[in-house]
C-alpha cells in the first residue's frame, strides 16, 4: 500500500535543516505499524510529508502509494485517496462546525472517490454512528471544530474524523499523548475499531502505554532520520525498559 | 499665517451651500437648523491630511468632483422588494437619495405607541419630540466636526423613533436607504434620530445599499438616545456602490442601566469612515461597539471610535475585526477615555486584521487615555494571515485550498456576526462574507 524509498526530506526554508535522512518504509494493508523514537528523531515530519505539508521539500528518495508516487499531490489530493493524518497539535477553527467540517470534507472524499455522497440527513446518521466510539455526546457535531477543546477533546476529536472519513492509511501522531487513562483506553479502542483487513494505520509515538491496548504488527524506531530499527512488538517492550541507547550507537539522545 | 489660509482645502462641497436654501420652506424649524448646519460649515475647514485624526486617508476622491444635490435628481426606484427584511415586513422606512418613500415603506407592525415617522414630514408637524431630540447627541459628542455640520446644513429627511417608557418593540426597525444609479456625481444624506426612553427596547438595522457602482457622497448622521435601563440594538450594514464615499457620524448617549449593543459592516463604498462615538451618561451601563470590515481592490476604510467612560461602573466592549485583500486599506483608531471619576471601568478592545495580499495595507491605534486609577482597560491589535498550518489541517481533511481558505475566512468573520439578534440579517452576512471570499479567491492570491 505504502512504500516510503530512501526518503531525504529538509525544511523548505532552510535546506541546510535535514530531517529526514534515508527513511524506508514498508506498510500492508490490515497493517498496524508503530514508529517510536525520542524527540526530534522525525517521526512527526515523516507523517506530514507524507500528508502533504508544504514545509518539507524531498530532496531525495519516493513515497508510492499503491505503486504510484504522490510526492507531486497536494495535501488535498492525498486525502482524497485515503490518506488522513491525525495532528499531534489540531487546528482550532472557531464558527466552522465538527458536522459542516466534515461533511464538506467526506463529500469532498466521496466524489474523488466515485463514492456516494451523503446528504444532510445521511451525514448526521453517519456522524452520529461514530460518536459511539469516541464516547462522545451529539452536541460534539455541532460545536466548533476544536475551539475551546481541551487536549484530551481535541485527540478525540481526530479520531472522530478518522472514523467518519474511513480513511485507507492513517497516520496518528502523537495521538496518545496527553491523555489519562480513560481517554486513552477510548482512543486505542477507536484505532482497534477501525483498523480492518484493507486499511492500515500508523502509530507515532513516544511511549509503550498505548501498545497495551493496540497490537501492533510491527514496531519501527526511528533515530536521526533514519528507521534504526524494526521489530514486532517486543521490540517496544525492549525500548520502555532499556531506552534507546543502546540503539544509537554512543551518539547523545534524549 | 496667510500661507497657511492659502493651503486651507477649497472644496466643491462648499458650492454646494449655495444651494441648500432651496430646501427651504416646508418647517420654519428645519430651515434654522439647515441655516445654522450653513453657517458652522463656513467656519470650519474641511479636514486635509494634515490633521491627525485625518492623516491616514486621503480625501482628494471627495474634493475633486462637484456634486448634484441628490434631491434635484431624476430617478427611477426599480423593485426593492429583494432587500426588505423579512422580520421587517411591517417595520421598515425607506428613503430613496435621501428622500422617504411612503411606496417602500410600512410601520404598520409598530405599535401604536411609538412615534416613527420621517423626519420631514414630522417637522412639518412642528413635532416637538422631534425638535428636543434633533442634533442633541451628534452637536455633543461632535465639535468642530465639518461633516456633522454639513449634514446639518443638508438635513431634510431621515428617521425619527421615540419608543414610550416601558415598551419593548418586538419587530426589527428597517431604515433602508437605497442610493440609485445616475449619470451625475451627487450628495446624498440621512439623519436617524432613535429616541428609547426608559425600560424601552429597540432594535434598529441601519442599511446603506447603492444600487450601482456610480459615484455618490454619502453622508448620513445617526443619533442614539438610551435613556434608564432601556435596551438599543443597532446592526449597521454598508453596502454603497463601490464608487461612492460614505462618511457616518454616530452619536450615543447611555444612560443609567441602559444597553447600547451595536454592530457595523462595512463591505460597500470605495473610501468609508465611521465614527462610532459613544457617550456614557450616568454610572452603570453598557455599551458594544463591534465591527467587521471586509475589503478588496482600491477600497479604503477607517473607523475612527470614541468610547467615553464619564461615570464609573462601565462596562465597554469593542472587537474591530477586518478582512483585507487586493490593494484595500484599513485604518482603524479606537479612542477609549476615561474621565477621573469613573471608577471600576472594564473596557475591552481589540482590532484583528486579516491581510490576504501583499499590497493590502493595514494601519492600527488603538489609543487609550485613562484618568481615574481604578479600571481595567485590556486593548490590542494585531495582523496577521491564514496560517499554513491551518490551510494544511482542512486540506489533508480533503478540502481544497480555496474551500479551505474560505472556510478560515469565514470563521474569522463570524465572531462579529453571530451576535446579531435578526436572523435574516445574519443570513445576508454570511453570504456576503462568501461572496467576499469567492470574489477574492478568484483573483489568485499569495498567501
Amino acid at each position: 500500500m505504502l512504500e516510503i524509498k530512501d526518503l531525504h526530506v529538509c525544511v523548505e526554508e532552510d535546506p541546510s535543516e535535514k530531517i529526514l535522512k534515508g527513511v524506508n518504509l514498508t506498510i500492508n494493508e490490515g497493517e498496524i505499524h508503530a514508529i517510536m523514537g525520542p524527540n526530534g528523531s522525525g517521526k512527526s515530519t515523516l507523517s506530514k510529508v507524507v500528508a502533504g505539508h508544504e514545509a518539507y521539500e524531498v530532496t531525495q528518495g519516493n513515497i508510492l502509494y499503491n505503486g504510484e508516487s504522490i510526492l507531486e499531490l497536494e495535501a488535498d489530493e492525498r486525502a482524497h485517496l485515503g490518506i488522513f493524518l491525525a495532528f499531534q497539535y489540531p487546528v482550532e477553527v472557531p464558527g466552522v462546525t465538527n458536522k459542516n467540517l466534515l461533511r464538506q470534507a467526506y463529500n469532498t472524499i466521496a466524489e474523488e472517490q466515485g463514492r456516494e455522497e451523503l446528504d444532510p440527513l445521511q451525514f448526521e446518521d453517519h456522524a452520529r454512528e461514530q460518536l459511539k466510539l469516541i464516547d462522545m455526546k451529539e452536541e460534539f457535531l455541532e460545536r466548533s471544530v476544536n475551539a475551546g477543546f481541551s487536549g484530551g477533546e481535541k485527540k478525540r476529536n481526530e479520531i472522530f474524523q478518522m472514523a467518519v472519513l474511513q480513511p485507507k492509511l492513517a497516520f496518528l501522531d502523537e495521538t496518545d499523548s496527553g491523555l489519562d487513562i480513560d481517554a486513552l483506553k477510548i482512543v486505542a479502542n477507536g484505532i482497534n475499531e477501525l483498523s480492518g483487513e484493507d486499511n492500515a494505520v500508523v502509530l507515532v509515538t513516544h511511549y509503550q502505554r498505548i501498545l497495551d491496548y493496540v497490537q501492533p504488527d510491527h514496531v519501527h524506531v526511528m533515530i536521526d532520520g533514519k528507521i534504526a530499527k524494526s521489530g514486532d512488538k517486543d521490540l517496544a517492550i525492549k525500548l520502555e525498559e532499556e531506552g534507546y541507547d543502546w540503539l544509537s550507537e554512543g551518539a547523545s539522545v534524549l | 499665517m496667510g500661507k497657511v489660509k492659502k493651503q486651507k482645502e477649497r472644496t466643491f462641497l462648499q458650492d454646494l451651500l449655495n444651494f441648500q436654501g432651496s430646501l427651504n420652506g416646508k418647517s420654519k424649524f428645519l430651515d434654522e437648523v439647515r441655516l445654522k448646519g450653513a453657517e458652522e460649515v463656513r467656519n470650519i475647514p474641511f479636514p486635509t491630511k494634515k490633521l491627525e485624526d485625518w492623516k491616514f486617508i486621503s480625501l482628494r476622491d471627495l474634493y475633486k468632483d462637484s456634486y448634484e444635490l441628490a434631491s434635484d435628481l431624476d430617478v427611477e426606484v426599480p423593485d426593492l422588494s429583494e432587500h426588505y427584511l423579512p422580520e421587517s415586513k411591517g417595520a421598515r422606512l425607506t428613503f430613496v437619495n435621501g428622500s422617504f418613500s411612503a411606496e417602500h415603506s410600512s410601520t404598520e407592525d409598530i405599535p401604536e405607541e411609538v412615534l416613527i415617522g420621517n423626519i420631514a414630514k414630522l417637522a412639518e408637524e412642528d413635532n416637538d419630540l422631534l425638535k428636543e431630540h434633533l442634533n442633541k447627541y451628534v452637536e455633543n459628542n461632535f465639535e468642530e466636526d465639518v461633516f456633522s455640520s454639513f449634514n446639518k446644513a443638508f438635513l431634510k429627511d431621515g428617521v425619527f423613533v421615540y419608543v414610550p417608557e416601558g415598551l419593548t418593540v418586538d419587530v426589527p426597525l428597517h431604515m433602508l436607504f437605497v442610493q440609485t444609479v445616475a449619470d451625475e456625481k451627487y450628495f446624498t444624506t440621512s439623519r436617524s434620530v432613535i429616541v428609547a426612553d426608559k425600560e424601552s427596547e429597540v432594535t434598529i438595522v441601519e442599511d446603506h445599499i447603492g444600487l450601482g457602482d456610480n459615484k455618490y457622497f454619502n453622508l448620513p448622521v445617526v443619533e442614539i438616545n438610551a435613556e434608564e435601563e432601556s435596551y438599543v440594538k443597532h446592526t449597521k450594514i454598508q453596502r454603497d456602490s463601490r464608487e461612492s464615499i460614505h462618511i457616518a457620524r454616530t452619536a450615543a448617549f447611555v444612560h443609567h442601566h441602559a444597553n447600547y449593543e451595536s454592530y457595523t459592516i462595512t463591505r460597500g463604498a470605495k473610501l468609508s469612515r465611521n465614527e462610532p462615538r459613544i457617550s456614557q451618561r450616568a454610572e452603570e451601563v453598557e455599551f458594544t461597539v463591534d465591527g467587521l470590515v471586509l475589503i478588496d481592490g482600491d477600497q479604503v476604510s477607517d473607523t475612527h471610535s470614541v468610547m467615553d467612560h464619564r461615570f464609573s461602573h462601565c462596562e465597554s466592549h469593542q472587537l474591530h475585526k477586518c478582512v483585507i485583500t487586493g490593494k484595500a486599506h484599513s485604518v482603524f483608531n479606537g479612542k477609549i477615555f476615561v474621565r477621573k471619576d469613573a471608577q471600576k471601568i472594564d473596557s475591552f478592545q481589540e482590532n484583528r486584521n486579516l491581510l490576504l495580499s501583499r499590497k493590502g495595507l493595514v494601519n492600527t491605534k488603538p489609543q487609550l487615555e485613562i484618568f481615574a486609577d481604578d479600571v481595567v482597560c485590556t486593548h490590542g491589535a494585531t495582523v496577521g494571515q491564514l496560517e499554513e498550518d491551518e490551510l494544511f489541517y482542512l486540506m489533508s481533511r480533503g478540502l481544497n485550498e480555496q474551500q479551505a481558505r474560505e472556510m478560515l475566512i469565514y470563521a474569522f468573520a463570524l465572531e462579529t456576526i453571530e451576535n446579531i439578534s435578526v436572523d435574516s440579517v445574519q443570513d445576508l452576512l454570511v453570504d456576503e462574507v462568501h461572496r467576499f471570499t469567492e470574489n477574492q479567491l478568484d483573483s489568485k492570491l499569495t498567501v
